[in-house]
């Protein structure tokens, strides 16, 4: 019956407590020592005033005290939210407010960027040396006993993961137990994950992918290795070492495994061990495919597709890739996946609708925002009392009723298997003083996805210069959201006699600019 | 040995926007300077600019991650050259 991540920990501490359930660089954990460790640490929060329904910031570095920090959340009867380290200061702040966060777990490596934060909400670090201002979760669950007082139902929240739109601030989605229960039973079932399966896992935790690969080795009872993706080299030793059967990867990991530039052969390594591949966010192209085979072999690869909204919609079985490498595949189990045109009907096969999902892992909506959540999370007249998740994903159906993906509807750039919207990019560039107009958009660039493009005018008239503009941003975005090309415009193009600045032209000018074709609508082939 | 830890720290600087020291004993990596995009074009700007030539085994986090480690593989790969 479990419904929950705790319930199926219970469970497997019960039936192999001396197993393997984590390994990082620093040390390793068994079943018997997490469920210990992970309800010591639960009853810290409690006693720190961390009460049921709080949401609970996660600000970590991938290590088992993360692991051991998010399933102490969970146990405490509280809601896991997940910081991006990499996340800066406004952003930061976004997620505490717009979450009513009443605490925030860090590491001590983070705590000069997040101090600024113990005025809205009480710091807590989950790893790193003792500090006499905040409490030190690995300190104390020493000398607290374990406690299991885990009450919440499968309804209950678990988790709110944030996550842009096509507009405006990212926006919380929020997710039931009873989803990452099941999300862990469904990708195990398509998977075919096992207690023998030793998962590497270059993910990271801040997000349900990643997430999903803990709730599989606490559901089956598997062994869960942490590794910090920077070198191919390092990896695949890693791979080796621990005989690594199953590799979640995403596509701009792919690319930099396989970095040409790094000269790697990976012929001298045995992945004989290796079970599966399998990959989601964004496209499997064919390089990475070949890539992926020349160096392990006969091993399955599974192309996947989802949006966080319910996290996970397709499989493509391994067995079909060869025939069919551009698809993502067929329903989940315990989903359903249509393809449904502007009147809300099925389209033929090949007809381009839009990608809408029902079942097990539809999520709650978005948090504390229930004119978006409207808009996704709707009711369908074919379905009576349920909710559907309306992507906007725009994508079709063969004849063997196997999806393919064609593009987005709206705006929202998807790079390096992060979604940042245009919006978020063109508020930080405005900010910099000289900067007058800006348009962010998407540069199609299958190694990560897509590359971040910003057209900007400026009060002068003349280019910001671009190390100046570039550090600017830098200091106030994470990586991922920092545009690769900066198009100084004169000045933009005017719409009809509003007065506002033409976005469309201004990115078909700028495509043209950089000689590329605009990243969208026709048949993926 | 210093010139050489000088010149990389110059390139990460202007690479990533930090601006405040870098120990050359630091691992780069886990103290966020840089990141896995970065660590591949710091090998890279290494071999062109002292002219050398790193090989797979080199392309490790043991040896790119530090200062005084890539700058330590640096000096092997021109007294190997010499």
């Amino acid at each position: 019956m479990p419904a929950s991540i705790p319930r199926f920990l219970r469970q497997t501490a019960s039936r192999l407590p001396a197993k393997t359930a984590l390994i990082s660089r620093e040390r390793s954990v068994t079943f018997s020592e997490l469920m210990l460790e992970v309800t010591a640490t639960a009853e810290c929060l409690r006693e720190i005033g961390v009460g049921s329904g709080d949401r609970v910031g996660i600000c970590m570095e991938k290590t088992v005290d993360q692991a051991v920090a998010i399933l102490a959340v969970l146990f405490a009867n509280a809601v896991v939210v997940p910081i991006l380290p990499r996340l800066k200061g406004p952003n930061i702040r976004h997620i505490i407010e717009n979450s009513g966060m009443a605490a925030m777990i860090t590491d001590t490596d983070r705590l000069t960027e997040v101090s600024e934060f113990a005025q809205v909400t009480r710091l807590i670090t989950g790893h790193g040396e003792l500090s006499n201002e905040w409490p030190n979760l690995p300190y104390m669950r020493k000398f607290v006993r374990s406690n299991d007082f885990f009450d919440q139902i499968g309804n209950d929240n678990a988790a709110i993961i944030y996550s842009s739109g096509s507009t405006g601030r990212p926006k919380g989605i929020l997710i039931a137990h009873r989803n990452l229960a099941e999300g862990a039973d469904i990708v195990g079932e398509y998977l075919g994950t096992h207690e023998e399966d030793r998962i590497g896992c270059m993910l990271s935790l801040n997000f349900d992918y990643g997430m999903n690969q803990l709730w599989q080795s606490i559901r089956f009872g598997c062994t869960l290795v942490l590794h910090d993706l920077a070198l191919p080299n390092d990896l695949f030793s890693l791979m080796q070492r621990e005989r690594i059967t199953a590799l979640p990867v995403m596509p701009v990991i792919i690319t930099k495994i396989f970095d040409k530039r790094l000269k790697v052969n990976t012929q001298r390594f045995d992945f004989s061990s290796l079970r599966y591949v399998c990959s989601t966010g964004g496209r499997l192209s064919s390089y990475m495919i070949a890539d992926l085979r020349n160096a392990f072999g006969k091993t399955k690869i599974y192309s996947m597709f989802g949006l966080t909204e319910a996290f996970r919609g397709t499989y493509l079985p391994s067995d079909k890739l060869d025939q069919f490498p551009t698809s993502v595949g067929q329903a989940i189990p315990d989903c359903q996946i249509l393809v449904l045109d502007e009147a809300g009907e099925e389209c033929t096969p090949g007809a381009v609708g839009e990608l809408v999902q029902r079942g097990a892992t539809v999520t709650k909506g978005y948090w504390n925002d229930p004119e978006n959540t409207a808009k996704t999370f709707r009711q369908h007249p074919r379905f009576p009392g349920e909710t559907l998740v309306f992507s906007g994903d725009k994508v079709y159906k063969d004849a063997n009723g196997f999806v393919y993906f064609v593009a987005r509807a709206d705006d929202m750039i998807k790079t390096k298997g992060f979604r940042v919207s245009p919006t978020e990019v063109e508020t930080e560039v405005l900010r910099h003083p000289e900067v007058m107009e800006a348009v962010a958009f998407a540069i199609a660039n299958i190694g990560v996805g897509e590359d971040i493009g910003c057209a900007y005018t400026s009060t002068s008239g003349e280019p910001v210069s671009e190390a100046v503009l570039r550090q600017f941003l830098k200091s106030n975005l994470p990586n991922h959201m920092v545009p690769s090309v900066l198009l100084h415009f004169e000045s933009f193009p005017i719409l009809g006699n509003a007065g506002k600045h033409d976005r469309k032209a201004v990115k078909n000018q700028s495509y043209e600019r950089l000689g590329i074709p605009p990243p969208s609508v026709s048949a993926a082939v | 040995m210093n010139e050489i830890i000088q010149v990389l720290s110059d390139y990460i600087r202007n690479e990533t926007g930090h601006s405040g020291d870098i120990s050359p004993d630091e691992d780069l990596l886990t103290s966020g300077i840089i990141d896995s995009f970065n660590i591949v074009s710091l090998a890279m700007f290494a071999q062109e600019r002292f002219g050398v030539e790193l090989d797979d085994d080199d392309m490790v986090r043991n040896n790119l991650a530090r200062l005084s480690t890539l700058a330590a593989l640096i000096q092997r790969r021109l007294a190997d050259k010499a």
